[in-house]
């Protein structure tokens, strides 16, 4: 197999500039860093000087994901040896102890840490993932909470909305998703969940609000197609409702009809050349159809 | 008016004065590392952490809350700003304002400050004073009083000369305040060789706020938090957005990136 190098006809300060952007970006394409990174390490590794200790721990936490051990052990080991009472390695260890699903001696490593320093969030948050791993949610759920109280890390409560869900506690997953709106309000995808959120909490007022979020997403994002149905969905709802007035009725209907015509749009662009054309648009157009919310 | 212009020997050039900015220069970059070797850790506690995460929320939602229903940022705001449960108001924490004389850390970290930086100064001034003396060094381009003349010539005992000729102690002087430049270039910001500013810090220290008060910092959220009002980003938000259609342009293009460069 012919090395990243040669495949992109790039050099090792590309590769190694690119693994920063990464790195900054929080991307997770663990794939890739593993690729990259690891040709980096072996055949370039005398020239990165310092950038190589970091290099080690980025790299080490995408062949974790890829399953590839061998190479996240060395990198391991190459870091103890250089930093043998880092907390920071500790972790990583411990992180290596759960890929391996050996969770009670990765407990160990991180009660260890939090011993030594009870601020340290890493620790905290890798005990809480060992518990989602292991499926005890409630327990997790538990955990959870006690950490949020004394910090609202705003990475937490990203995962915290899947927990409620699962338990039909949709109440705390829209506390959760507000306050991440809240931290980052021009995140569409957080709109979006939140306004499903309402939806399936369902009654006239969480409908009404669950339309405005997804209005609100895309706005944010004009080409997110999930808001845009759940508009058309919501809109739909409110003006097929018995309680709602004629005024409301009316403007629901608007926003519906609009959001019928933005979807039919969507669907012509995604076919176009095509000689399925006229008949997909048919079918998306039947499919809004039967999706009408009618008065039963 | 013409001054006589006095003509120094060239050796004064070069044996006091390129040493003299060689040896303050040097002596900063020692301090900077010294300061570093004998930085005390600040250990956090967690309620430290928590108060300051709590601090951090109270600002978001004030900063952010129109992103949010109605209900919800009137929940947040009732949880902190209640009158009687809210947690601005309900938390005392216990706080010492740590004085210098009774907090322990606080007066090591001061004596350490005091040694690695006023020390060094006075004793390499008075070697300066001591070993070049009895000379002019430099003239500052700038016309001075008579009454600096005590201070600027030191060891030069001519009623006549002019003030603006100095000697080799305020040349020192001049250097340690000169080079603060040279240290953010070499050192970085925030290094340790920047007496100038260690001593205006010193000098604001008393009037300055401790941030470990957390009782003022509380209230003082509490007051931002009270003032703030809801004021609904997504009220006519279907309406903007349905003002024009939707821009699909370049959605389902052929052409995907593919690959990692």
């Amino acid at each position: 197999m012919a090395s990243v190098s040669e495949l992109y006809d790039v050099g090792w300060e590309e590769m190694r500039d690119k693994l920063r952007k990464w790195r900054e970006d929080n991307c997770r394409n663990s794939e890739q860093i593993v690729d990259v990174g690891e040709e980096l390490i072996s055949e370039h590794g005398s020239k990165l000087g310092d950038d190589i200790w970091i290099i080690y721990e980025q790299v080490m936490i995408a062949a974790l994901d890829c399953s590839r051990d061998d190479l996240a052990l060395t990198c391991l080991q190459e870091l103890r040896k250089q930093f043998p009472d880092s907390h920071r390695v500790k972790r990583l260890s411990g992180m290596r102890l759960e890929a391996l699903e050996r969770y009670d001696e990765a407990n160990k490593h991180y009660d260890a840490i939090l011993q030594d320093d009870p601020t340290n969030t890493a620790a905290r948050k890798r005990k809480i993932s060992i518990l989602k791993a292991q499926g005890k949610s409630a327990e997790a759920i538990r955990e959870l909470n006690e950490y949020l109280e004394h910090e609202a890390v705003s990475v937490l409560y990203q995962s915290a909305p899947c927990f409620p869900c699962d338990f039909h506690s949709y109440g705390k997953a829209a506390f959760c998703l507000e306050e991440l709106m809240m931290t980052n309000p021009h995140n569409h995808l957080y709109c979006e969940q939140y306004a499903e959120v309402k939806y399936t909490q369902g009654g006239l007022e969480n409908l009404e609000l669950s339309r405005k979020y997804f209005a609100q997403a895309l706005r944010l994002n004009n080409r997110n197609m999930r808001a845009l149905f759940g508009l058309y969905m919501s809109a739909s709802h409110i003006a097929a409702s018995p309680k709602v007035g004629a005024k409301v009725k009316k403007d629901n209907m608007k926003y519906a009809a609009w959001a019928a015509t933005q979807i039919n749009r969507a669907y012509k662009l995604a076919g176009r050349g095509t000689k399925e054309n006229k008949c997909s648009v048919k079918a998306v157009e039947e499919m809004l159809e039967s999706m009408q919310i009618t008065m039963s | 008016m013409a001054e006589p212009e006095l003509l120094l020997d060239s050796n004064i050039r070069l044996w006091v004065v390129l040493p003299i900015v060689f040896i303050t220069f040097l002596v900063g970059v020692i301090r900077h590392y010294v300061s570093i070797l004998l930085q005390s850790d600040k250990k956090l506690t967690l309620e430290q952490v928590s108060d300051s995460q709590v601090l951090i929320r109270s600002r978001i939602l004030r900063e952010n809350g129109k992103y949010i229903p109605k209900q919800s940022f009137l929940m947040r705001k009732f949880y902190f700003n209640n009158q009687e449960d809210g947690f601005f108001k309900k938390t005392k924490r216990k706080v010492v304002p740590p004085s210098p004389m009774t907090d322990p850390s606080m007066l090591t970290d001061m004596m350490k400050g005091n040694v690695t930086n006023v020390l060094p100064m006075i004793l390499i001034g008075g070697w300066i004073n001591w070993t070049f003396s009895g000379f002019v060094t430099t003239k500052v381009p700038f016309p001075l009083t008579l009454r600096f003349k005590p201070m600027l010539q030191q060891g030069i005992e001519l009623l006549s000369l002019d003030a603006s000729w100095v000697s080799s102690a305020s040349w020192y002087f001049l250097n340690v305040f000169g080079l603060r430049s040279m240290y953010s270039l070499i050192l970085g910001q925030d290094n340790g060789a920047d007496q100038s500013r260690i001593m205006q810090e010193q000098m604001s220290g008393a009037a300055m706020a401790m941030p470990a008060d957390t009782n003022k910092a509380f209230k003082a959220e509490w007051e931002a938090l009270e003032l703030t009002d809801h004021q609904w980003a997504l009220e006519s938000v279907e309406d903007e957005l349905m003002s024009r259609e939707l821009d699909l342009d370049g959605m389902f293009s052929k052409e995907l990136p593919t690959g990692i460069f």
